[in-house]
């Protein structure tokens, strides 16, 4: 069996064994920790393969979060309905965003991004009728077909299977014709032009899928955590998601499972020296793009040889007689 | 009626006019060489056909269907396609990543489908995998389709530019210097399979070059500009002959 | 509405806008001579009101410690630029934004590390109450403001026409190989330029330290500051000291008018709606990258 393979299912594995042996703590930990895997997914889509600078990803995740909250608790749905419905809504401001901003790279995305952030920033603020304003939102556990997910190792679960499937969904796009046209994208804008790829479209949807998975992962984070308020969706929390791709390896969907695995322990990790952890992660963030801007993934495959195939030595000599 | 039709073109930016009042005719199947010194206006012309750049005046039809003013990427899905003068690969990827995103637009599968990875999409991205595969075997480029495109010589990425380029099985396919970079054994080969493709698949080719001596073997017929005018028109052989061309071009190969 | 609360108002909008206008030719200065945005410049002006902070905290004057930070802001930013931006110039334009955020971010967290989140105060002599003309109240510190950024646009302007290195530091932002081949050099262009706008930045700290009190927050300015940047079109310095001023106005009239909501939202409403729609600004030139 494939190296590969049989690690994929080790991991799974063990995951699902997890619960036997964890506390209700550490079980909430790795809850938060595929949250931000599905967030890393998302963003990686957007900035490592299409290459699209956003500092609004946060935002994104507050829209899934507060939509998703609203309809479990002003309307009642049941969570298979609110968490898609949050996902959707994000996808679609995603798109809006998007849109407009089609035409726009590098500076001024960014601060176009940067704009989007503060503005849903004092939207969530300044109608605290619908959002519960800077006091925050309460939100139930999930219920589905009347079985409230009350327990932690149920909730557990229910995480874990929703994140494999954003696991696969963002592979699948990944290594789909939408996958290589967001790397041609970004890497040549003209040769994609020349294919007949439709590069403006493409990077709508780029937004669009984006959002889609922050607003997903914003969605279950208000699930898990049960309450929600607007200093989580704000430029650190972007800058964090950043940091999730960067340091695992943009453009890869491994990359972004690293990076986020990694980076959701370190606050942990660094769980007597707290004070620091903030500093500590910004030279981390610095470090990894001045010195490994192809993240571990890049590391990893430096031992592989993969990312550094060379020709064969001998080229066999094309059109010599 | 000609595949690619050109009425008094004018292309100007930055203040020069790079192209002047041109016409030109290509019929369909046709192998055409577009020849100039530097600076003649050839990349131009390419750039506004292909619609990277708006011309000034005059039209541009191809199929029959006005093209100026239209996107880029859809001029490309009417069957125009180009390669690069400098080959614009996608470098971290593979050869044959490169090659098969040449597909792109002969996939029809959606993001939902691609999500799902419906057989819609599993059908249609292994069907295109053995296309992608066939083409490097014509191209010689097989041993070579997990290398790093951004790690080959020059003219071996020109090559994998021009396979790409194939994929998009354009109807009429502009090369932009597609031989400069190779050996001349490279070349000689490109030209062959060129042809041989050009002729199996009714591919009408349009070949840019400053270099006569590839359009001896490969263009029926030759227009030569200069200064962003045409100048001559007619087979290699009367072009080779022509007193004006050969004035035009003094001192560089002929 | 009497034309005295217009007035009124419109001195308020002035000063507060001279403090955007001066963050966004902090913005705008490393921009026009390397190309780059230094997203750091918020704490930068942070790092400013600190470094007052610590210099009035050994017994030294207002009037003596800005000098120092200035000199102190200057050095800052050089060190920045040699060892942490040259390297990575060539890097495609997402690891540069990336970069100078987490540069801010380590100098905020630096910040909070020592003195957590807890608010300090200087003195400076133009804190006090308002000078009264006629029907007009004028708070001293608005008047600083004006003239401060009046100064430094002055000097700003003369620098750039009039001196060599300022023709230099032109010269490298019209065409940086044409000047390297003229003899300038174009690494102490970038050093100078940067040196240049971290003081600018930390002289905002300065100005605002002994007004609203210094607290790591205050670099979330440098949003103001971008707006202002990119109302000028990001490339002109005379733009972005119009886009200061007309920001300011036009939030200080909104708030007056339609409430701290409004108020809230106009900056990020400019931002959005320029960039999408005019992102060349009201003054800049049309050559802004499109794809």
């Amino acid at each position: 069996m494939h190296t590969r393979t049989m690690l994929i299912l080790l991991g799974l594995a063990l995951l699902a064994a997890l619960p036997l042996i964890a506390t209700s703590y550490y079980l909430y930990l790795v809850e938060l920790a595929m949250i931000n895997v599905i967030v890393a997914i998302g963003l990686n889509l957007l900035s490592g393969n299409c290459g699209q600078i956003s500092l609004c990803n946060a935002s994104f995740m507050g829209i899934g979060a507060y939509c998703t909250a609203l309809c479990t608790t002003r309307l009642g749905l049941p969570v298979l309905i609110a968490l898609p419905s949050g996902a959707m809504t994000s996808a679609l401001l995603g798109a809006a965003l998007g849109y407009p901003a089609r035409r726009l790279s590098g500076l001024y995305l960014a601060l176009t991004t940067l704009g989007f952030l503060e503005l849903v920033g004092v939207v969530i603020e300044e109608f605290p009728e619908i959002t519960g304003g800077i006091r925050g939102l309460k939100v139930p556990r999930p219920e589905m077909f009347g079985y409230s997910f009350q327990s932690n190792v149920s909730l557990y679960f229910f995480v874990l299977v929703l994140t494999m499937g954003a696991i696969t969904v963002g592979y699948n796009i990944q290594r789909s014709r939408y996958g290589r046209a967001f790397d041609a994208v970004r890497q040549s804008p003209f040769a994609a032009q020349a294919l007949g790829i439709p590069v403006a479209r493409i990077k709508v949807i780029a937004f669009s899928l984006n959002a889609g998975f922050a607003g997903f992962a914003g969605g279950l984070l208000a699930s898990v955590v049960g309450f929600i308020d607007p200093p989580e969706f704000g430029i650190l929390t972007s800058i964090q998601h950043i940091t999730f791709i960067v340091v695992g390896g943009l453009g890869s969907v491994a990359g972004s499972i690293a990076g986020a695995v990694l980076l959701t322990a370190l606050p942990e990790v660094l769980r007597g020296v707290q004070e620091y952890s903030e500093l500590i992660y910004g030279l981390i963030l610095l470090g990894t793009l001045m010195f490994l801007p192809q993240g571990l993934v890049g590391v990893v495959a430096k031992f592989d040889g993969l990312r550094s195939a060379k020709p064969p030595a001998k080229e066999p000599a094309y059109g010599a007689p | 009626m000609a595949l690619l039709e050109i009425n008094a073109l004018s292309v100007r930016f930055g203040g020069v006019t790079a192209v002047t009042d041109l016409s030109l005719a290509i019929s369909a199947g046709e192998i055409h060489g577009i020849i100039g010194p530097n600076g003649a206006g050839k990349t131009s012309l390419i750039n506004a056909i292909t619609g990277m750049v708006t011309p000034y005046s005059g039209s541009i039809r191809f199929s029959n269907k006005e093209i100026v003013g239209v996107a880029p990427h859809m001029i490309s899905s009417f069957g125009l396609g180009r390669t690069f003068q400098h080959v614009e690969l996608f470098a971290d990827r593979s050869v044959f990543d490169n090659v098969l995103t040449g597909f792109f637009r002969h996939q029809s599968y959606g993001v939902f489908a691609a999500a799902a990875w419906f057989a819609k999409a599993s059908k249609s991205e292994r069907r295109t995998q053995d296309l992608t595969r066939a083409l490097l075997d014509a191209f010689d480029l097989a041993p070579l389709a997990d290398t790093r495109a951004g790690l080959l010589p020059f003219g071996v990425q020109k090559r994998v530019d021009i396979a790409r380029a194939l994929a998009a099985e354009p109807k009429l396919l502009l090369l932009d210097e597609p031989v400069s970079g190779m050996s001349e054994a490279e070349a000689e080969a490109a030209v062959a399979t060129m042809r041989k493709l050009a002729r199996e698949h009714g591919i009408t080719l349009v070949v840019v070059e400053h270099n006569m001596r590839v359009l001896m073997n490969l263009a029926e017929r030759v227009t030569v500009l200069n200064q962003g005018r045409l100048l001559a028109s007619g087979t290699p052989v009367e072009m080779q002959a022509d007193a004006a061309v050969i004035e035009a071009y003094l001192g560089d190969a002929v | 509405m009497t034309s005295r609360i217009i007035l009124q108002l419109a001195l308020s909008g002035l000063s507060i806008g001279s403090i955007y206008a001066l963050v966004g030719l902090a913005l705008v200065l490393p921009f026009k001579a390397s190309g780059i945005v230094n997203f750091a410049q918020g704490e930068i002006v942070t790092f400013g009101a600190y470094l007052a902070l610590i210099l009035t905290g050994l017994g030294l004057p207002y009037l003596a410690v800005v000098p120092l930070v200035l000199i102190g802001a200057a050095a800052f930013g050089t060190v920045i630029e040699r060892l942490l931006i040259r390297p990575i110039v060539h890097q495609p334009e997402f690891t540069l934004v990336i970069v100078t955020f987490a540069i801010g971010f380590i100098i905020k967290s630096a910040i909070r590390l020592h003195w957590q989140d807890n608010t300090f105060s200087i003195e400076a002599p133009f804190v006090g109450p308002p000078l009264v003309l006629g029907e007009l109240r004028l708070n001293p510190a608005y008047l600083v403001y004006i003239a401060t950024t009046v100064l430094v646009v002055v000097a700003l302007l003369f620098f750039f026409g009039h001196s060599k290195f300022g023709k230099a530091m032109r010269a490298t932002a019209i065409d940086p190989i044409a000047a390297k081949l003229m003899g300038v050099r174009i690494g102490s262009v970038f050093s100078a330029a940067w040196a240049l706008s971290t003081m600018l930045g930390a002289s905002v700290g300065l100005l605002l330290a002994p007004v609203i009190g210094i607290n790591p927050e205050i670099g979330h300015l440098i949003l103001k500051g971008l707006v202002a940047a990119v109302i000028g079109g990001f490339t002109s310095l005379g733009g972005a000291l119009a886009g200061g001023l007309l920001l300011g106005l036009l939030e200080t009239y909104a708030g007056a008018f339609f409430g701290a909501t409004f108020k809230n939202l106009v900056p990020f409403g400019v931002l959005i709606l320029l960039l999408l729609l005019r992102p060349q600004g009201l003054a800049g030139a049309s050559s802004v990258r499109r794809v």
